[in-house]
């Protein structure tokens, strides 16, 4: 691989004027407008630059397990990878890996992976990935989505697979700051609308975008 | 004048805030807390609408939204509902559907002409002279309808959200409070709703004169809004039930979509208006809108009643009367009753005349209202000896004779009802899981067993749950009917209205039932009863008991009509909020609007159809962007392409059975096209095939079909077991077509990957880098010219059209849009499904049987087509060229093929092509039609017959080629 990524919010971004910087191989914008100060009320910020991988199959968890990855042990949850990032498992035989700001065990899956091996394949995961954060961000979510978020348990770790806007989403929620976090991904043809809609939406609700400067730190 | 009363407890109002408005013009005021009709009937207007049909006078009849005879506009806001909406500061309210204003309505004079305007008159008359129909037409437009539209009203937001509780509680009447109460005490988290500003529903106003049932209210109202698992949500109505309990709650601000675990209907009932001449003058009024009036707005609402009841709360309503200043001059039950209640004691010991056995017979106009009321004794049958009559002079009639079950949301949630002779009402028999009925909507009528079966409800609802609630016990219902099984009574001068929103009289249901409507659905659709804004909610019930009476069955036999959402009318604005309409973008978007694409929807994509240059029209840009590709090199955007990958050892054997074709044998690094099938034999989707190795294929599929074929392979792995694992990737990959004689001369810089044609053949696929990107490449031939499909993960699609764009810029590079591509496709005589292809169509249809391997032991649709092999073919897709003519004279898409003055096919795409200087096309043609060099005419516009011959596809480069042979298509 030898070339600049383009974030799927890449154009979503340009008429805000953020400052922008190379993360993880993928031009982001880093800073947008008043910082972050929005995190507060209710932030969202585009972390599509993480590098994330995939794999499905009857023996994926197996494999996984070889190459020491730790396994969410039911479907629809999730765990945290040693070096930063998340591992997730969408159902019984299929699992979702993005790096953190400093890891890499996904990366390293998706090359240790190649083509496949037996009852393991590759998934190409190129979603956008999206951060909402903030004390209103339950208010956001009641108006995209028909998931009772409010009532997760972020000790569960329940990863949800489910619509928001009519666009499949995966959701898992954390922490930033002591308050709640999402992490969404969806496919990276919706992004651009999917972004759209949800910054409107925090932005009558008070909030606004955020750049990763604090995040990937 | 002001009616105003003292302050009365409990009422709502805030006597310290004034209210200005305007009604009609005149300046008036009210009070915060009033309704818009509280505030008219403080101020004493009585006359506050106009009849939809007849334009005859409306004053209040049930002050709460169950009728539309205070249905105003207030500047660009029309249909105000005045009996619910809360008085504004500043409000300029007009009635509607008048002409010169509600007391001068100039449309009055129908009145006059109601004779002539029998219920259905216009499904019989208008129809000719023909010639009249549009004046016909304009005076109806401008006669009915409700409020004058004002097209430059600002949009308002109004966004939906979704919330969730355990128990969803429908009403805050006496029952469905208690049921709040037990199944929060039980320690479930419960909503409570209601659609009036505050709770207590018939407790609050319901009184007999007391003060007790205030107390009572108020007691309850604290221990509810004090109780940390119950929220309560006033000014807000449940506006229909969906499945798996969810219930569209809708405030005065948006719409809310609750999503319960349980449900508890207790919404009451609607008092029923009872059936006679003149009922609909002002002053003439539900008893429970009397009552209404006076305690929750303080206001008189006549100054001299007569009362017509048959229960117990029409008595109630009398003693709510004179305690409050109100003349009560007489009592007129339809019942024969000998017992007196102690309702009826105090009344008669007040003086209060009272009247049994006897009913109205017409009320008698007196200026804006009621000047009289005529009563007579009601015999046996049930019909008003008229020969006894006997006029009591009063300024307001009230009705209490009966209830309709306010039960559309238990309908709606597949609760069987049954009609109880008892309790004269249709009351739930069985209840879905998880939805349970109290109160009066469940037969339960006295105060203490409606707090109980509220009660049993809630603990119900709490131990479905899980929570450990005391046991519950059925409560029993009503043992005397608080509703009189007819209500309805003849006058030879009509006017006597069942449905007051649409103007329908009693004799406009004999009428119907004369013509045949005899079934309660069809007497609807005849007399529009219950279609008007107020949707039957006080004439349905009447309605079923006419309809009975005519038939000579029990209103159980004649059934209700189908309860829909939603139960009130909800605004526009609310149902337009936020609309959420996704929509896919390819990764290059951006590349496309910077240079000029105009853009057309394709399924939820937005895709380029040509690169707008300035000062030349569409059809020239397309035409250029076309040889552009046929004399150099362009580039599209083919992301919308679906992208599966289907892996394991299985993969080459689910292929087999899922396309027409073979691949079972198809070489690793090659293509294959593949046609699919549903299992009628009809074509559903097509793409390429590409074996990337032994046990791993990559395909495409239509654009619009990429998630179906995902969604039916997902399905038919889980039936057939087979050991592949399957992917959508259409969102994960972009895709580009480089197509053209140049098109190896603008890639070949870009990658190391060998381009000569014996190193990468036409119809090979190959994996490399492009500019760095790592790419698969196939060399396909939709446009009929040498050409790459490059498919790379989608982040690093901007960076391989920049430089392929880049790099093709000493060669002419051009982008190129659907448009264009349609038409290369077109002269290389290849099918787009969906257009060339139709719900019906099969392989032998469209030509394409060479897709088909029937010799294959099995692929979907394989069974059909045997069958439909047998079967003489009933049409043919074939080629056709007309002979040269203008763009405007040639035929378009979808015009039809006629043999012998009967159609016989149809063009599925026609284009002008640059290439052969003629228009070309694809066509249905009867079989008889599709021989080579044949004939036939295709009805053009205006009906002009234009001739084609049939041509063999492809038209352009029969023999295929240029996308073959790099060498000799540049020499082109």
């Amino acid at each position: 691989m030898n070339y600049l990524r383009t974030s799927p919010l890449h154009d979503a971004f340009n008429t805000l004027q953020p400052a922008w910087d190379e993360s993880h191989g993928m031009h982001t914008a880093s800073r947008v407008g008043g910082g972050d100060a929005a995190i507060e009320t209710l932030a969202l910020a585009d972390l599509s630059c993480l590098p994330k991988s995939g794999l499905k199959g009857p023996a994926a968890a197996q494999w996984l397990v070889a190459q020491g990855v730790p396994v969410p042990p039911e479907a629809n949850t999730w765990t945290a990878l040693p070096d930063d990032g998340v591992i997730a498992r969408l159902g019984r035989s299929e699992f979702f890996l993005e790096d953190g700001a400093a890891g890499g065990m996904a990366t390293r899956t998706r090359i240790a992976l190649g083509t496949g091996t037996a009852g393991v394949y590759p998934v190409i995961r190129q979603d956008a990935g999206i951060l909402l954060a903030g004390e209103r961000s339950n208010e956001l979510l009641a108006q995209t989505c028909n998931v009772n978020f409010a009532e997760i348990d972020p000790e569960r770790r329940v990863a949800v697979m489910t619509q928001m806007i009519g666009v499949g989403v995966i959701v898992i929620r954390t922490h930033l700051r002591k308050l709640p976090c999402y992490r969404i991904w969806c496919d990276p043809t919706f992004a651009q609308y999917f972004w759209e809609t949800l910054s409107g939406i925090a932005t009558e609700l008070g909030g606004g975008v955020i750049g990763t400067e604090t995040l990937l730190k | 004048m002001s009616n105003r009363l003292p302050p009365v407890a409990g009422e709502w109002i805030d006597r310290a805030v004034r209210i200005d408005f305007q009604f009609e013009a005149e300046p008036l005021h009210g009070l915060a807390g009033d309704t818009i009709t509280s505030a008219l009937s403080a101020s004493a207007v009585k006359a506050i609408g106009r009849s939809f049909k007849y334009h005859r006078l409306r004053g209040v009849l049930s002050l709460a939204n169950h009728d539309v005879n205070a249905l105003l506009q207030d500047g660009p806001e029309l249909n105000v509902r005045g009996d619910v909406a809360p008085l504004r500061n500043g409000m300029r309210l007009a009635s509607v559907n008048t002409f010169g204003g509600v007391r001068y309505d100039r449309a009055r004079i129908l009145d006059k002409f109601a004779k002539l305007l029998p219920v259905g008159f216009y499904y019989k008359a208008f129809h000719t002279p023909r010639a009249l129909f549009p004046f016909w037409e304009r005076v109806f437009r401008r006669l009915t309808g409700l409020g004058a539209l004002d097209f430059s009203t600002p949009h308002i937001r109004t966004p939906k959200r979704y919330d969730f509780c355990e128990v969803l509680v429908i009403g805050a009447g006496p029952s469905g409070l208690s049921a709040a109460l037990a199944a929060a005490d039980a320690g479930a988290e419960v909503v409570i709703v209601d659609e009036n500003a505050r709770i207590g529903g018939s407790l609050g106003y319901q009184r007999g004169g007391l003060e007790a049932s205030a107390g009572a209210l108020r007691e309850l109202a604290d221990r509810i809004l004090l109780h940390p698992n119950i929220s309560v949500r006033t000014g807000t109505f449940a506006a229909g039930y969906y499945a798996d309990h969810w219930v569209p709650l809708v405030d005065i601000k948006r719409m809310t979509k609750m999503r319960a675990r349980a449900v508890i209907v207790a919404s009451g009932v609607f008092e029923q208006p009872a059936v006679f001449h003149n009922n609909d003058l002002p002053g003439v009024m539900l008893a429970s809108a009397a009552q209404r009036l006076i305690y929750r707005y303080a206001v008189k609402p006549i100054q001299s009643a007569v009362v017509l009841t048959a229960n117990e709360d029409g008595y109630v309503a009398a003693l709510d009367l004179l305690a409050n200043g109100v003349k009560v001059e007489a009592v007129v039950d339809l019942r024969n009753a000998t017992d007196s209640s102690d309702a009826a004691t105090r009344l008669e010991q007040a003086g209060v005349r009272i009247h049994r056995g006897k009913g109205i017979y017409e009320a008698r106009a007196k200026g804006d209202g009621v000047g009289a009321a005529v009563i007579c004794p009601l015999r046996a049958d049930g019909v008003l000896d008229d020969e006894q009559q006997q006029t009591i002079l009063c300024d307001g009639i009230l009705m209490s004779v009966g209830y309709a079950p306010a039960a559309a949301l238990l309908y709606q949630a597949g609760a069987a009802m049954r009609f109880d002779e008892t309790v004269q009402q249709f009351l739930p028999q069985t209840l879905p899981e998880g939805v349970l009925a109290a109160g009066r909507v469940n037969g339960v009528y006295a105060l203490d067993d409606r707090i109980l079966d509220g009660r049993r409800a809630g603990n119900e609802a709490a131990t479905m749950l899980g929570y450990m609630a005391p046991a519950a016990l059925p409560v029993a219902r009503a043992a005397i009917s608080p509703s009189h099984p007819y209500p309805v009574f003849d006058h030879p001068a009509a006017k006597n209205f069942v449905d007051f929103d649409e103007d329908l009289q009693l004799k406009d249901f004999f009428n119907a039932a004369q013509e045949g409507f005899d079934n309660i659905e069809l007497l609807k659709r005849y007399t529009t009863v219950g279609m008007g804004p107020s949707q039957g909610k006080h004439s349905n019930m009447n309605a079923i008991r006419i309809l009975a009476k005519i038939l000579g069955r029990a209103p159980g036999e004649v059934g209700s009509t189908t309860s829909r959402p939603f139960f009130h009318p909800v605004a526009m604005s609310h149902l337009a909020g936020r609309g959420f309409h996704p929509l896919r973008l390819s990764p290059l978007h951006s590349r496309h609007e910077k240079d000029g694409a105009v853009f057309m929807q394709a399924g939820v994509w937005l895709r380029p159809e040509y690169y707008r240059q300035r000062g030349k029209l569409k059809q020239e840009i397309v035409r250029e962007e076309t040889m552009a590709v046929r004399k150099s090199v362009g580039i599209i955007d083919v992301g919308t392409l679906g992208k599966m990958e289907i892996s394991g050892p299985d993969a080459a054997a689910f292929l087999e059975r899922l396309y027409t074709g073979r691949f079972a044998n198809l070489k690793v690094s090659m293509t294959r096209y593949a046609l699919m099938l549903d299992e009628s034999g009809v074509i559903i989707d097509d793409g390429v095939v590409a074996r990337l190795g032994e046990e791993r294929f990559y395909f495409t599929t239509t654009t619009t079909g990429s998630a179906n074929v995902y969604r039916e392979m997902t399905r038919l792995n889980t039936m057939w077991g087979m050991k592949v694992g399957i992917v959508n990737a259409t969102g994960a990959y972009a895709a580009m077509n480089l197509a053209g004689p140049r098109s190896r001369d603008v890639l070949a810089g870009l990658t190391n990957l060998e381009l000569a044609d014996d190193a990468f053949p036409y119809l090979a696929v190959r994996e490399a880098e492009v500019a760095g990107v790592p790419a698969r490449l196939m060399r396909v031939g939709f446009v009929g010219e040498l050409g790459y499909e490059i498919h790379v993960p989608a982040d690093g699609a901007c960076a391989v059209w920049d430089a392929l764009t880049q790099a093709g810029r000493v060669n002419g590079i051009r982008p190129f849009g659907v448009e264009a591509q349609r038409l290369l496709r077109l002269e290389k005589g290849h099918i787009i499904i969906g257009q060339d292809t139709d719900g019906l169509t099969t392989p032998f249809d469209a030509s394409s049987e060479w897709a088909v391997k029937m010799d294959k032991p099995y692929f979907i649709g394989q069974r059909s087509l045997k069958i439909i092999q047998r079967k003489t073919p009933r049409t043919k897709l074939v080629g056709f060229m007309l002979d040269a003519m203008g763009e405007n004279e040639a035929p378009k898409e979808c015009h039809l093929v006629i043999s012998d003055g009967n159609i016989a096919g149809r063009v599925t795409s026609i284009a002008f092509s640059p290439s052969l200087e003629r228009h070309v096309g694809l066509a249905f043609v009867a079989p008889e039609l599709a021989a080579e060099g044949g004939r036939f005419f295709i009805r053009a516009d205006g009906g002009r017959m234009v001739q084609a011959a049939v041509a063999k596809i492809p038209f352009y480069d029969p023999a295929g080629q240029r996308q073959k042979e790099a060498k000799d298509s540049q020499a082109a």
